[in-house]
Order: C-alpha cells, then sequence, then structure tokens
C-alpha cells in the first residue's frame, strides 16, 4: 500500500508535532508512542487512494497536543496511585511535622518580633514625655556590678549609681528601629504563612487546550 | 421550560462519561485476558462487545499507563501489513488485577442492581 504524497506528509507532521508535545516524556518511551500512533493510522488507512481517510483517522485521534495531554494525564493518574505507599507516606508526615514546628516557630518569633518592636517605640516616645526617667542605662553598683537597662519606671528621675547612654539618640532610635522591627515582623508573618499554606500540587498540570 | 430540561441531562451524559471512563480499564484488562491484542484489535474489540463509546485518542494513553504501571507488557511483531504493530497482553500482575477489579465490578452491580429494583419496576411501567 502506498500512500499519497500528501497524506504521507500530513502523517509526519501530525507525528512530528506529536513528538515534540512529548518532549517532556522519556525519549525510548517517546520513540515507542510515536511508532504506535504510525502504525495506528496506517492500520486505518484500508484505502490509500482516499487521502480523506487519513484525516478522517488523524481528526479522530485528536489534535497533536490534545493527545499528548492525555499521555501526559495518564502518567499523573499512575503516580498519583502509587503516591500513597512507603516513603511517599513518611514524606507527608514529615511535611505535616514540618508545617507544625513552622507555625509554633512563626508564633514564637512573631511574640517575640512585635514585643521588641512596639517596646522600642513606646521607650522612644517615653522619652519625650519622660526624658530624665527614660533611657538606656549604664549602671554601676557597689562592688564590681554593671548592667545596662532600659527604664522608664520610676517616673521622671533616673536609677541611682548610672548614666544615660543614648541620652536623646533613644527617640529617632526607638522610633525607627521599633516601626522597621514591627514592620518586618510582620512580612516575616506573613511569608511565614504563604510557605506553610502553600497548596502542594503538582508542579505540573496538563493542558488540553494549549496547541 | 425547556432550560431547565436541559440541565439534568447535561450533568446525566457527564455522569455517564464518568462511568465510561472508570469501567475502560476493566474492559480493556479482559479483552487481553484471552491473548494478546495491538491497539487498534482492543478498540474494535471493544466496538463490537460493548456499548463502551472509546475515543480513539483516550485509548493509546491509557494502554501506556497499563504498561508503566506492569499491568500489560507490549511487543512489536512484523506483520504482513508493511509495518509492525505493538502487541499488548497481560503480566501476572495485570492477571490477578483483572480478576480482582472483576471481583469488585460483580459485588457492586450485584449490589447496584438491588438498590434499583424499585426504580426498575417504575421505569418498565412508565415505557410505552
Amino acid at each position: 500500500m502506498t500512500l499519497s504524497a500528501d497524506s504521507q506528509r500530513s502523517i509526519d507532521t501530525y507525528l512530528a508535532a506529536l513528538r515534540k508535545q512529548l518532549r517532556d516524556l522519556m525519549e525510548e518511551d517517546v520513540n515507542d508512542i510515536v511508532e504506535e500512533i504510525r502504525a495506528h493510522i496506517l492500520d486505518k488507512t484500508t484505502d490509500a487512494a482516499n487521502p480523506e481517510q487519513v484525516e478522517q483517522t488523524l481528526a479522530a485521534l485528536g489534535t497533536p497536543a490534545a493527545l499528548a495531554s492525555r499521555y501526559r494525564t495518564e502518567e499523573l493518574m499512575k503516580r498519583a496511585q502509587t503516591h500513597r505507599s512507603g516513603a511517599q507516606k513518611a514524606l507527608l508526615a514529615m511535611q505535616w511535622i514540618g508545617t507544625v514546628v513552622g507555625g509554633l516557630v512563626a508564633f514564637a518569633v512573631s511574640v517575640v518580633g512585635y514585643c521588641l518592636g512596639g517596646g522600642l517605640v513606646v521607650l522612644g516616645v517615653l522619652k519625650i514625655v519622660w526624658p530624665q526617667g527614660t533611657g538606656l542605662w549604664e549602671s554601676h553598683g557597689p562592688g564590681d556590678s554593671w548592667g545596662l537597662s532600659f527604664s522608664s519606671g520610676s517616673g521622671n528621675t533616673p536609677p541611682p549609681n548610672s548614666h544615660d547612654v543614648l541620652g536623646w539618640w533613644l527617640v529617632p532610635l526607638g522610633l525607627v528601629l521599633g516601626t522597621a522591627l514591627f514592620y518586618a515582623t510582620y512580612r516575616f508573618g506573613a511569608w511565614m504563612m504563604r510557605m506553610l499554606w502553600r497548596p502542594r500540587r503538582w508542579r505540573y498540570v496538563p493542558n488540553e487546550q494549549q496547541i | 421550560m425547556k432550560d431547565s430540561k436541559s440541565i439534568p441531562d447535561e450533568s446525566n451524559e457527564k455522569w455517564e462519561v464518568q462511568l465510561r471512563k472508570g469501567s475502560l480499564e476493566l474492559a480493556i484488562l479482559a479483552a487481553l485476558w484471552p491473548g494478546r491484542l495491538y491497539g487498534l484489535e482492543i478498540l474494535r474489540h471493544l466496538e463490537d462487545n460493548s456499548d463502551l463509546v472509546v475515543v480513539e485518542g483516550t485509548i493509546y494513553p491509557l494502554l501506556n499507563r497499563l504498561r508503566s504501571a506492569g499491568l500489560v507488557e507490549t511487543e512489536w511483531v512484523e506483520s504482513d501489513s508493511g509495518h509492525p504493530r505493538k502487541y499488548y497482553s497481560l503480566t501476572a500482575a495485570g492477571r490477578s488485577r483483572a480478576l480482582e477489579m472483576s471481583r469488585t465490578w460483580t459485588r457492586f452491580s450485584a449490589s447496584m442492581n438491588n438498590l434499583l429494583q424499585p426504580l426498575n419496576g417504575k421505569a418498565r411501567k412508565e415505557k410505552p
């Protein structure tokens, strides 16, 4: 049986397009698939003199893109069926534990970040209200004891035996650093939420419509 | 009035498509039970022996999945037609899977028929 040049050409074009669409499958599989489809087309073409028969056969198979996408869908189905066994189960459990631990860490970091940021802003404001009683105090106690502490505790009197390290710098530093930390914590929280709550889908979604 | 009627028709069609899709795998395994066949033979076998309407572009991808799942194996065989054909035959895993699916199917359809008995009586009466 010899096909007309036109029929031969449309078969070749179809198979070349199919091969291109299947490029993400393993090469030996692709060769196998293309040869099988070629055999199918030739088997369906019982009357070589009728060029319409080839066109009908190609139409019945669907476009190369649609056919390739069916192969990929079946491949995904196979993976989905073997998904829930052994290693995959362990992986799912790990992912779950990761989500829980990640959530706890995010919560702890957020609490610390908001408290520190908020505290710094409050200190900056308090420095304006009670300049004498608010500051980063470097204290020299009896003996060798030494320490740094923030304070605005006792109204407008400085703690005994200490001097203010930052002075008025506490106002811009507290406000800017506090706001920055607050904002950074907010962004971190939002980012963690996105990471943890991100639905785990197949990366590859076959698209029937693509040509 | 016509619109409201077309909705249930459409969803019935969808349901039927799903039903066919779900049973195609078992139908193919059953077709291969007696011996090896190539793709087009399987298609024709299904067309001749069932009212499963099989779209040609559906069967080859499905066969490819059955092969990579180890249920069927393939071999290329030269033919008189001038080109080789890819024949499919059941593996041991495919045979036991086919038996298992067949049992499930029989049990399932028996219980469904049981459930549908009251409806069937009514459907018969309403038929002209």
